[in-house]
Protein backbone atom coordinates (compact mmCIF):
# COMPACT_ATOMS: atom_id res chain seq x y z
CA UNK A 1 0.00 0.00 0.00
CA UNK A 2 1.29 3.20 -1.40
CA UNK A 3 1.19 5.99 1.28
CA UNK A 4 2.86 9.06 -0.37
CA UNK A 5 3.79 9.81 -3.85
CA UNK A 6 6.17 11.44 -4.87
CA UNK A 7 6.42 14.05 -1.80
CA UNK A 8 9.36 16.32 -2.10
CA UNK A 9 10.06 19.70 0.26
CA UNK A 10 12.72 21.13 2.22
CA UNK A 11 13.04 22.43 5.32
CA UNK A 12 15.62 25.23 6.36
CA UNK A 13 17.43 25.89 9.52
CA UNK A 14 15.33 26.83 12.61
CA UNK A 15 12.10 26.68 10.61
CA UNK A 16 9.11 25.33 11.89
CA UNK A 17 7.43 23.65 9.19
CA UNK A 18 3.16 22.36 9.75
CA UNK A 19 2.04 19.00 7.47
CA UNK A 20 -1.64 19.20 7.45
CA UNK A 21 -4.03 16.93 5.08
CA UNK A 22 -6.53 14.21 5.47
CA UNK A 23 -6.14 11.43 7.45
CA UNK A 24 -4.67 8.39 5.99
CA UNK A 25 -2.86 10.83 3.57
CA UNK A 26 0.16 9.68 5.31
CA UNK A 27 1.89 12.61 7.18
CA UNK A 28 3.02 10.37 10.21
CA UNK A 29 4.98 8.30 7.19
CA UNK A 30 6.54 11.17 6.29
CA UNK A 31 7.40 11.89 9.47
CA UNK A 32 8.60 8.68 10.59
CA UNK A 33 10.71 8.70 7.05
CA UNK A 34 12.42 11.91 8.37
CA UNK A 35 13.11 9.95 11.66
CA UNK A 36 14.39 7.55 10.26
CA UNK A 37 11.72 4.70 11.60
CA UNK A 38 10.81 4.32 7.45
CA UNK A 39 13.03 3.76 4.68
CA UNK A 40 11.60 5.08 1.78
CA UNK A 41 10.75 3.04 -1.30
CA UNK A 42 12.05 5.05 -3.27
CA UNK A 43 14.30 8.58 -3.30
CA UNK A 44 15.71 9.75 -0.20
CA UNK A 45 15.61 11.42 2.59
CA UNK A 46 19.02 14.32 3.64
CA UNK A 47 20.04 15.91 6.71
CA UNK A 48 22.21 18.06 6.47
CA UNK A 49 23.10 16.56 3.31
CA UNK A 50 23.46 13.05 4.76
CA UNK A 51 21.08 10.41 3.77
CA UNK A 52 19.37 9.40 6.88
CA UNK A 53 19.54 5.56 7.48
CA UNK A 54 18.88 4.84 11.20
CA UNK A 55 17.41 7.18 14.00
CA UNK A 56 19.39 10.29 14.05
CA UNK A 57 21.64 11.68 16.36
CA UNK A 58 19.99 15.50 17.72
CA UNK A 59 16.54 14.41 16.62
CA UNK A 60 13.67 14.71 19.03
CA UNK A 61 10.21 12.97 18.27
CA UNK A 62 7.21 13.69 20.06
CA UNK A 63 4.38 10.96 19.56
CA UNK A 64 0.65 10.97 18.76
CA UNK A 65 0.63 7.90 21.48
CA UNK A 66 1.59 8.20 25.00
CA UNK A 67 4.81 7.08 25.45
CA UNK A 68 5.36 8.41 28.70
CA UNK A 69 7.23 5.11 30.52
CA UNK A 70 5.07 4.12 33.27
CA UNK A 71 7.48 2.39 35.29
CA UNK A 72 9.86 5.65 35.90
CA UNK A 73 8.15 8.93 38.00
CA UNK A 74 8.35 12.46 36.30
CA UNK A 75 11.34 13.12 37.51
CA UNK A 76 12.64 10.05 35.57
CA UNK A 77 10.87 10.22 32.60
CA UNK A 78 12.62 13.44 31.96
CA UNK A 79 15.99 12.37 32.61
CA UNK A 80 15.85 9.45 30.45
CA UNK A 81 17.80 11.30 27.77
CA UNK A 82 19.91 12.24 30.00
CA UNK A 83 20.87 9.37 31.42
CA UNK A 84 20.45 7.86 27.68
CA UNK A 85 23.90 10.63 26.89
CA UNK A 86 25.56 10.26 30.41
CA UNK A 87 24.87 13.07 31.47
CA UNK A 88 24.68 12.36 35.49
CA UNK A 89 25.04 13.68 39.05
CA UNK A 90 24.46 17.51 39.41
CA UNK A 91 24.06 18.25 35.89
CA UNK A 92 21.46 15.76 35.38
CA UNK A 93 19.56 16.82 38.21
CA UNK A 94 19.97 20.72 38.01
CA UNK A 95 18.54 20.11 33.77
CA UNK A 96 15.80 18.00 35.12
CA UNK A 97 14.81 21.07 37.70
CA UNK A 98 14.48 23.24 35.19
CA UNK A 99 12.79 20.81 32.84
CA UNK A 100 10.28 20.34 35.32
CA UNK A 101 9.93 23.61 36.04
CA UNK A 102 9.13 24.83 32.37
CA UNK A 103 6.09 21.66 32.27
CA UNK A 104 4.87 23.25 35.01
CA UNK A 105 4.95 19.85 37.04
CA UNK A 106 6.76 21.45 40.69
CA UNK A 107 5.21 19.09 42.99
CA UNK A 108 4.65 16.07 40.79
CA UNK A 109 8.19 15.09 40.12
CA UNK A 110 7.71 11.89 42.10
CA UNK A 111 4.28 10.80 40.42
CA UNK A 112 3.66 8.31 38.40
CA UNK A 113 2.14 9.03 34.97
CA UNK A 114 -0.91 7.15 35.80
CA UNK A 115 -1.65 9.31 38.19
CA UNK A 116 -1.66 12.19 35.42
CA UNK A 117 -3.75 13.61 33.51
CA UNK A 118 -3.26 12.82 29.70
CA UNK A 119 -1.76 16.99 29.23
CA UNK A 120 0.45 16.52 31.72
CA UNK A 121 2.01 13.44 30.58
CA UNK A 122 2.13 15.11 27.17
CA UNK A 123 3.67 17.93 28.80
CA UNK A 124 6.35 15.26 30.06
CA UNK A 125 6.82 13.98 26.71
CA UNK A 126 7.47 17.67 25.30
CA UNK A 127 9.95 18.51 28.52
CA UNK A 128 11.64 14.95 28.05
CA UNK A 129 12.39 15.49 24.60
CA UNK A 130 13.73 18.97 24.75
CA UNK A 131 15.59 18.43 28.01
CA UNK A 132 18.64 17.12 25.78
CA UNK A 133 18.27 20.13 23.57
CA UNK A 134 17.33 18.79 20.30
CA UNK A 135 18.31 20.56 17.32
CA UNK A 136 15.41 19.26 15.43
CA UNK A 137 12.08 18.44 16.53
CA UNK A 138 9.42 15.99 14.81
CA UNK A 139 6.27 16.11 16.29
CA UNK A 140 3.61 13.55 15.62
CA UNK A 141 0.14 15.23 16.42
CA UNK A 142 1.60 15.40 19.61
CA UNK A 143 -1.95 17.31 21.43
CA UNK A 144 -4.31 15.20 19.06
CA UNK A 145 -5.49 13.66 21.86
CA UNK A 146 -6.21 16.83 24.42
CA UNK A 147 -8.86 19.32 24.85
CA UNK A 148 -9.06 22.44 23.31
CA UNK A 149 -8.05 24.16 26.39
CA UNK A 150 -5.10 21.97 27.47
CA UNK A 151 -4.05 22.08 23.70
CA UNK A 152 -4.03 26.07 23.70
CA UNK A 153 -1.98 26.28 26.57
CA UNK A 154 0.77 23.93 25.38
CA UNK A 155 0.51 25.58 22.13
CA UNK A 156 1.98 28.52 23.92
CA UNK A 157 4.36 26.48 25.84
CA UNK A 158 5.38 25.65 22.45
CA UNK A 159 6.29 28.60 21.02
CA UNK A 160 7.67 30.01 23.95
CA UNK A 161 10.13 27.41 24.17
CA UNK A 162 10.58 27.46 20.28
CA UNK A 163 11.26 31.17 20.39
CA UNK A 164 14.04 30.73 23.23
CA UNK A 165 15.95 27.96 21.07
CA UNK A 166 14.83 27.71 17.79
CA UNK A 167 15.05 23.89 17.04
CA UNK A 168 13.79 23.32 13.36
CA UNK A 169 10.48 21.63 13.82
CA UNK A 170 8.45 19.52 11.69
CA UNK A 171 4.70 18.83 13.32
CA UNK A 172 1.60 16.83 12.06
CA UNK A 173 -1.43 17.71 12.41
CA UNK A 174 -5.25 17.24 11.07
CA UNK A 175 -5.51 20.60 12.81
CA UNK A 176 -5.65 23.24 10.52
CA UNK A 177 -6.42 25.97 13.42
CA UNK A 178 -3.44 24.26 15.08
CA UNK A 179 -0.79 24.30 12.06
CA UNK A 180 -1.55 28.47 11.72
CA UNK A 181 -0.69 29.44 15.49
CA UNK A 182 2.73 27.25 15.11
CA UNK A 183 3.99 27.30 12.04
CA UNK A 184 6.33 29.27 9.77
CA UNK A 185 4.95 27.25 6.82
CA UNK A 186 2.37 25.15 6.13
CA UNK A 187 2.80 21.77 3.68
CA UNK A 188 -0.83 20.48 2.75
CA UNK A 189 -1.52 17.01 1.93
CA UNK A 190 -4.03 15.67 -0.71
CA UNK A 191 -6.03 12.34 0.20
CA UNK A 192 -3.96 9.03 0.23
CA UNK A 193 -1.66 8.26 -1.33
CA UNK A 194 -0.28 11.81 -0.33
CA UNK A 195 1.21 13.93 -2.54
CA UNK A 196 2.06 17.95 -1.66
CA UNK A 197 -1.06 19.96 -2.70
CA UNK A 198 0.14 23.03 -1.53
CA UNK A 199 3.22 24.76 0.15
CA UNK A 200 1.71 27.99 2.10
CA UNK A 201 3.60 30.84 4.31
CA UNK A 202 2.36 31.58 7.06
CA UNK A 203 2.18 35.86 7.20
CA UNK A 204 1.44 36.10 10.91
CA UNK A 205 4.23 37.82 12.59
CA UNK A 206 5.90 36.67 15.57
CA UNK A 207 5.92 36.01 18.90
CA UNK A 208 2.54 35.16 18.19
CA UNK A 209 -0.21 35.27 21.08
CA UNK A 210 -1.77 31.57 20.77
CA UNK A 211 -5.62 32.85 21.90
CA UNK A 212 -5.28 36.65 20.67
CA UNK A 213 -4.21 35.48 17.73
CA UNK A 214 -7.16 33.59 16.51
CA UNK A 215 -9.30 37.23 16.70
CA UNK A 216 -7.11 38.82 13.95
CA UNK A 217 -7.46 39.58 10.41
CA UNK A 218 -4.40 37.92 9.20
CA UNK A 219 -5.25 34.55 10.98
CA UNK A 220 -9.00 34.73 9.30
CA UNK A 221 -7.31 34.89 5.78
CA UNK A 222 -4.78 32.15 6.48
CA UNK A 223 -7.35 30.24 7.25
CA UNK A 224 -9.94 30.91 4.16
CA UNK A 225 -6.95 30.31 2.02
CA UNK A 226 -5.47 27.01 3.39
CA UNK A 227 -9.10 25.78 3.75
CA UNK A 228 -10.07 26.40 0.27
CA UNK A 229 -7.44 24.19 -0.75
CA UNK A 230 -7.65 21.95 1.82
CA UNK A 231 -11.23 21.66 1.82
CA UNK A 232 -11.04 20.87 -2.52
CA UNK A 233 -9.22 17.35 -0.92
CA UNK A 234 -11.74 16.50 1.21
CA UNK A 235 -14.86 16.87 -1.11
CA UNK A 236 -13.06 15.28 -3.90
CA UNK A 237 -15.39 12.41 -4.95
CA UNK A 238 -14.59 8.59 -5.01
CA UNK A 239 -12.85 6.44 -2.44
CA UNK A 240 -13.69 6.68 1.31
CA UNK A 241 -14.49 10.47 1.18
CA UNK A 242 -17.89 9.91 2.37
CA UNK A 243 -17.36 9.81 5.69
CA UNK A 244 -13.74 11.04 6.10
CA UNK A 245 -14.65 14.17 5.04
CA UNK A 246 -17.11 14.85 7.86
CA UNK A 247 -14.40 13.47 10.52
CA UNK A 248 -11.73 15.57 8.94
CA UNK A 249 -14.46 18.64 8.63
CA UNK A 250 -15.24 18.06 12.22
CA UNK A 251 -11.53 17.92 13.04
CA UNK A 252 -10.32 20.68 11.15
CA UNK A 253 -13.04 22.81 12.79
CA UNK A 254 -12.75 22.31 15.85
CA UNK A 255 -10.18 25.69 15.73
CA UNK A 256 -13.06 28.19 16.17
CA UNK A 257 -12.41 30.47 13.03
CA UNK A 258 -13.36 33.71 13.23
CA UNK A 259 -15.81 33.35 10.60
CA UNK A 260 -17.01 30.41 8.71
CA UNK A 261 -14.34 30.54 5.63
CA UNK A 262 -16.99 30.80 2.45
CA UNK A 263 -15.62 27.48 0.80
CA UNK A 264 -16.12 25.12 3.70
CA UNK A 265 -17.57 22.26 2.25
CA UNK A 266 -21.32 21.69 3.21
CA UNK A 267 -21.66 18.67 6.23
CA UNK A 268 -24.30 16.42 4.48
CA UNK B 1 -15.23 -1.87 61.02
CA UNK B 2 -12.59 -1.30 58.42
CA UNK B 3 -13.06 -3.56 55.35
CA UNK B 4 -10.03 -5.50 56.33
CA UNK B 5 -10.96 -6.08 60.02
CA UNK B 6 -14.03 -7.61 58.76
CA UNK B 7 -12.32 -9.54 56.23
CA UNK B 8 -10.10 -11.27 58.86
CA UNK B 9 -12.90 -11.65 61.62
CA UNK B 10 -14.56 -13.75 58.98
CA UNK B 11 -11.44 -15.60 58.11
CA UNK B 12 -10.86 -16.66 61.81
CA UNK B 13 -14.31 -17.92 62.03
CA UNK B 14 -14.31 -20.25 59.66
CA UNK B 15 -11.03 -21.54 60.55
CA UNK B 16 -12.47 -21.89 64.26
CA UNK B 17 -15.25 -23.53 62.41
CA UNK B 18 -13.51 -26.14 60.28
CA UNK B 19 -11.26 -27.17 62.78
CA UNK B 20 -13.78 -27.44 65.21
CA UNK B 21 -16.57 -29.62 62.99
CA UNK B 22 -13.39 -31.92 62.65
CA UNK B 23 -12.03 -32.38 66.30
CA UNK B 24 -16.00 -33.03 66.98
CA UNK B 25 -16.90 -35.10 63.98
CA UNK B 26 -14.15 -37.10 64.73
CA UNK B 27 -15.15 -38.15 67.79
CA UNK B 28 -18.62 -39.42 67.24
CA UNK B 29 -18.64 -43.16 67.77
CA UNK B 30 -20.80 -44.29 64.94
CA UNK B 31 -21.92 -47.70 67.23
CA UNK B 32 -21.45 -46.76 70.80
CA UNK B 33 -20.88 -50.27 71.83
CA UNK B 34 -18.01 -50.95 69.57
CA UNK B 35 -14.76 -49.73 70.49
CA UNK B 36 -12.66 -47.81 67.56
CA UNK B 37 -15.70 -46.98 65.20
CA UNK B 38 -16.18 -43.87 63.96
CA UNK B 39 -18.64 -41.89 61.78
CA UNK B 40 -15.21 -40.42 60.32
CA UNK B 41 -12.08 -42.47 61.21
CA UNK B 42 -9.59 -40.25 62.84
CA UNK B 43 -7.12 -43.29 61.68
CA UNK B 44 -7.78 -41.77 58.26
CA UNK B 45 -7.95 -37.71 59.11
CA UNK B 46 -6.55 -37.64 62.39
CA UNK B 47 -8.14 -34.73 64.54
CA UNK B 48 -6.79 -31.14 65.59
CA UNK B 49 -5.88 -32.16 69.11
CA UNK B 50 -3.59 -35.44 68.01
CA UNK B 51 -2.16 -33.26 65.13
CA UNK B 52 -0.83 -30.74 67.62
CA UNK B 53 0.44 -32.90 70.08
CA UNK B 54 1.95 -34.75 67.12
CA UNK B 55 3.67 -31.78 66.02
CA UNK B 56 4.50 -30.51 69.64
CA UNK B 57 6.66 -33.87 70.14
CA UNK B 58 8.19 -33.23 65.99
CA UNK B 59 8.77 -29.75 67.24
CA UNK B 60 10.49 -30.94 70.28
CA UNK B 61 14.34 -32.04 70.11
CA UNK B 62 13.71 -35.83 71.19
CA UNK B 63 13.66 -36.40 67.67
CA UNK B 64 16.38 -36.99 65.38
CA UNK B 65 14.81 -34.97 62.15
CA UNK B 66 12.78 -32.24 64.17
CA UNK B 67 9.39 -30.75 61.67
CA UNK B 68 11.78 -27.42 61.85
CA UNK B 69 14.83 -29.68 60.08
CA UNK B 70 12.37 -30.67 57.60
CA UNK B 71 10.56 -27.88 56.91
CA UNK B 72 13.83 -25.84 56.43
CA UNK B 73 15.29 -28.06 53.88
CA UNK B 74 12.41 -28.29 52.23
CA UNK B 75 12.02 -24.24 51.84
CA UNK B 76 15.71 -24.11 50.81
CA UNK B 77 15.69 -26.44 47.88
CA UNK B 78 11.98 -24.19 46.76
CA UNK B 79 13.69 -21.53 47.29
CA UNK B 80 16.83 -22.94 45.78
CA UNK B 81 15.10 -24.16 42.46
CA UNK B 82 12.53 -21.00 42.32
CA UNK B 83 15.47 -18.69 41.69
CA UNK B 84 17.09 -20.47 39.44
CA UNK B 85 14.32 -21.36 37.74
CA UNK B 86 13.39 -17.64 37.20
CA UNK B 87 16.47 -16.60 36.64
CA UNK B 88 17.04 -18.45 33.84
CA UNK B 89 13.48 -18.58 32.83
CA UNK B 90 13.31 -14.69 32.58
CA UNK B 91 16.66 -14.69 30.65
CA UNK B 92 15.69 -17.03 28.08
CA UNK B 93 12.22 -15.32 27.91
CA UNK B 94 13.71 -11.97 27.37
CA UNK B 95 16.23 -13.14 24.25
CA UNK B 96 14.17 -15.28 22.53
CA UNK B 97 11.41 -12.63 22.95
CA UNK B 98 13.56 -10.37 21.29
CA UNK B 99 15.24 -12.18 18.51
CA UNK B 100 12.82 -13.58 16.46
CA UNK B 101 14.51 -16.10 14.51
CA UNK B 102 15.83 -17.64 17.57
CA UNK B 103 12.69 -18.15 18.94
CA UNK B 104 11.21 -19.68 15.58
CA UNK B 105 14.37 -21.90 15.99
CA UNK B 106 13.65 -23.19 19.64
CA UNK B 107 10.04 -23.35 19.25
CA UNK B 108 9.47 -26.68 18.94
CA UNK B 109 11.86 -27.61 21.01
CA UNK B 110 10.60 -25.91 24.01
CA UNK B 111 6.76 -26.98 23.41
CA UNK B 112 8.40 -30.42 23.27
CA UNK B 113 9.92 -30.55 26.55
CA UNK B 114 6.83 -28.15 28.09
CA UNK B 115 4.70 -31.03 27.02
CA UNK B 116 6.01 -33.52 29.16
CA UNK B 117 4.62 -34.61 32.19
CA UNK B 118 7.56 -33.34 34.44
CA UNK B 119 6.49 -36.41 37.58
CA UNK B 120 7.75 -38.79 34.75
CA UNK B 121 11.39 -36.77 34.56
CA UNK B 122 11.69 -38.05 38.32
CA UNK B 123 12.87 -41.01 38.53
CA UNK B 124 15.78 -40.04 35.30
CA UNK B 125 16.80 -36.75 37.91
CA UNK B 126 17.33 -39.04 40.45
CA UNK B 127 19.49 -41.39 38.45
CA UNK B 128 21.56 -38.58 37.19
CA UNK B 129 21.36 -36.26 40.36
CA UNK B 130 21.16 -38.65 43.06
CA UNK B 131 18.69 -38.38 46.21
CA UNK B 132 20.23 -34.78 47.85
CA UNK B 133 19.52 -31.07 47.42
CA UNK B 134 20.25 -30.74 43.76
CA UNK B 135 17.98 -33.07 42.58
CA UNK B 136 14.98 -31.17 44.27
CA UNK B 137 16.54 -28.06 42.71
CA UNK B 138 16.50 -29.46 38.53
CA UNK B 139 12.92 -30.92 39.44
CA UNK B 140 11.73 -27.35 40.74
CA UNK B 141 13.70 -25.72 37.63
CA UNK B 142 12.24 -27.90 35.06
CA UNK B 143 8.69 -27.10 35.72
CA UNK B 144 9.45 -23.21 36.94
CA UNK B 145 11.99 -22.16 34.11
CA UNK B 146 8.59 -22.75 31.79
CA UNK B 147 6.17 -20.95 33.57
CA UNK B 148 8.42 -17.80 33.64
CA UNK B 149 10.14 -18.60 30.11
CA UNK B 150 6.44 -18.27 28.59
CA UNK B 151 5.23 -15.13 30.67
CA UNK B 152 8.43 -13.21 29.88
CA UNK B 153 9.02 -13.72 26.31
CA UNK B 154 5.01 -12.62 25.83
CA UNK B 155 5.77 -9.85 27.58
CA UNK B 156 8.88 -8.85 25.93
CA UNK B 157 7.27 -9.87 22.45
CA UNK B 158 4.37 -6.98 23.89
CA UNK B 159 6.58 -4.40 24.48
CA UNK B 160 5.06 -1.26 22.55
CA UNK B 161 7.38 -0.28 19.85
CA UNK B 162 6.68 3.46 20.07
CA UNK B 163 7.77 3.20 23.56
CA UNK B 164 11.44 1.63 22.34
CA UNK B 165 11.68 4.00 19.48
CA UNK B 166 11.09 6.98 21.76
CA UNK B 167 13.95 5.82 24.32
CA UNK B 168 16.21 5.34 20.62
CA UNK B 169 15.41 8.86 20.03
CA UNK B 170 16.44 10.17 23.47
CA UNK B 171 19.67 8.39 22.77
CA UNK B 172 19.75 5.09 24.47
CA UNK B 173 21.84 2.54 23.14
CA UNK B 174 20.71 -1.41 22.36
CA UNK B 175 21.39 -2.01 25.46
CA UNK B 176 19.71 0.70 27.60
CA UNK B 177 16.89 0.02 25.26
CA UNK B 178 16.99 -3.76 26.89
CA UNK B 179 17.48 -2.25 30.59
CA UNK B 180 15.19 0.99 30.74
CA UNK B 181 12.48 -0.54 28.36
CA UNK B 182 12.43 -3.85 27.71
CA UNK B 183 12.79 -5.39 30.94
CA UNK B 184 10.67 -2.80 32.96
CA UNK B 185 7.81 -4.07 30.17
CA UNK B 186 7.86 -7.85 30.51
CA UNK B 187 8.84 -7.80 34.32
CA UNK B 188 4.80 -6.86 34.81
CA UNK B 189 3.96 -10.31 32.57
CA UNK B 190 7.36 -12.23 34.69
CA UNK B 191 5.50 -11.24 37.83
CA UNK B 192 2.23 -12.98 36.81
CA UNK B 193 3.66 -16.13 36.79
CA UNK B 194 5.63 -16.04 40.12
CA UNK B 195 3.28 -16.79 42.12
CA UNK B 196 2.36 -19.96 40.45
CA UNK B 197 5.81 -20.42 40.48
CA UNK B 198 6.42 -21.02 43.92
CA UNK B 199 3.46 -23.26 44.13
CA UNK B 200 4.92 -25.10 41.12
CA UNK B 201 8.51 -25.09 43.28
CA UNK B 202 6.95 -26.55 46.08
CA UNK B 203 5.54 -29.58 44.03
CA UNK B 204 8.27 -30.51 42.26
CA UNK B 205 10.48 -30.11 45.89
CA UNK B 206 8.11 -32.44 47.76
CA UNK B 207 7.76 -35.04 44.92
CA UNK B 208 11.90 -34.83 44.58
CA UNK B 209 11.73 -35.46 48.40
CA UNK B 210 8.92 -38.46 48.57
CA UNK B 211 12.09 -40.18 46.81
CA UNK B 212 14.56 -38.77 48.80
CA UNK B 213 15.05 -40.38 51.82
CA UNK B 214 16.44 -39.17 54.85
CA UNK B 215 19.47 -37.24 54.13
CA UNK B 216 18.64 -33.89 53.39
CA UNK B 217 14.74 -35.06 54.26
CA UNK B 218 12.34 -32.22 53.93
CA UNK B 219 8.41 -32.43 54.61
CA UNK B 220 8.37 -34.73 51.60
CA UNK B 221 10.23 -37.10 53.09
CA UNK B 222 7.86 -36.98 56.79
CA UNK B 223 4.62 -37.64 54.05
CA UNK B 224 6.27 -40.85 52.56
CA UNK B 225 7.39 -41.71 56.14
CA UNK B 226 3.97 -41.84 57.79
CA UNK B 227 2.59 -43.08 54.45
CA UNK B 228 4.49 -46.63 56.07
CA UNK B 229 3.54 -46.31 59.60
CA UNK B 230 0.34 -45.29 58.80
CA UNK B 231 0.39 -42.48 60.80
CA UNK B 232 -2.17 -39.61 59.69
CA UNK B 233 -1.68 -37.08 62.60
CA UNK B 234 2.28 -36.93 60.99
CA UNK B 235 1.26 -36.44 57.65
CA UNK B 236 -1.37 -33.66 58.59
CA UNK B 237 1.61 -32.16 60.64
CA UNK B 238 3.47 -32.38 57.02
CA UNK B 239 0.78 -30.84 55.05
CA UNK B 240 -0.41 -27.93 56.75
CA UNK B 241 3.34 -26.60 57.15
CA UNK B 242 3.71 -27.03 53.85
CA UNK B 243 0.38 -25.17 53.85
CA UNK B 244 1.91 -21.96 55.64
CA UNK B 245 5.10 -22.38 53.70
CA UNK B 246 3.37 -21.62 50.80
CA UNK B 247 1.28 -18.67 52.12
CA UNK B 248 4.49 -17.43 52.94
CA UNK B 249 6.08 -17.49 50.03
CA UNK B 250 2.89 -16.34 48.54
CA UNK B 251 2.64 -13.29 50.27
CA UNK B 252 6.78 -12.38 50.46
CA UNK B 253 6.27 -12.67 46.34
CA UNK B 254 3.46 -9.81 46.80
CA UNK B 255 5.52 -7.52 48.80
CA UNK B 256 8.41 -7.74 45.78
CA UNK B 257 5.28 -7.48 43.53
CA UNK B 258 3.91 -4.24 45.26
CA UNK B 259 7.31 -2.69 45.69
CA UNK B 260 8.52 -3.32 41.48
CA UNK B 261 5.30 -2.80 40.11
CA UNK B 262 4.37 0.52 41.82
CA UNK B 263 3.98 2.39 39.34
CA UNK B 264 0.93 0.30 37.88
CA UNK B 265 -2.34 1.81 38.76
CA UNK B 266 -4.23 -1.21 40.91
CA UNK B 267 -0.67 -1.47 43.41
CA UNK B 268 -1.85 2.37 43.98
CA UNK B 269 -4.02 2.59 46.63
CA UNK B 270 -2.67 0.62 50.13
CA UNK B 271 0.46 0.15 49.01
Amino acid sequence: MEAVHDVSFEVADKEFVAIVGPSGCGKSTILNMLGGLVTPSEGAIELDGRPVADVPPNVGYVFQKDTVFPWRTVRRNIALGLEYRGVRGDEQERRVREGVRLAGLEGFEDAFPATLSGGMRQRVALMRTLVVDPEILLMDEPFGALDTHTKLTLHAELLSVWEARHQTVVFVTHDLSEAITLADRIIVMTRRPGRVKLVHDVGIPRPRDVIKLRETEEYAHEYSVIWRVLGEELAEPGGVQGDMRNAAAAHLGSGHPPRPPASRPPLE
Amino acid sequence: MTERAWVLCWRLLILVVLVGAWEWLTGIKAISTTPGLYWIDPFFVSRPSVILRRFAYLASGEVRLSIWAMALSTVQSTLWGFVVGVSTGFAAGLVLGRRDRLARVFEPFIIAFNSLPRIALVPLITMIFGFGLLAKIVLAWTIVFFIVFFNTFQGARGVDADLIHSARFLGASERQVMRTVIVPSALAWTFAALTPSVSFALIGVVVGEFLGGETGGGLGYLIIQSLGTLNAADMMVALLTLGVIGIVMALGIKQVERRLLRWRPEYRTGA
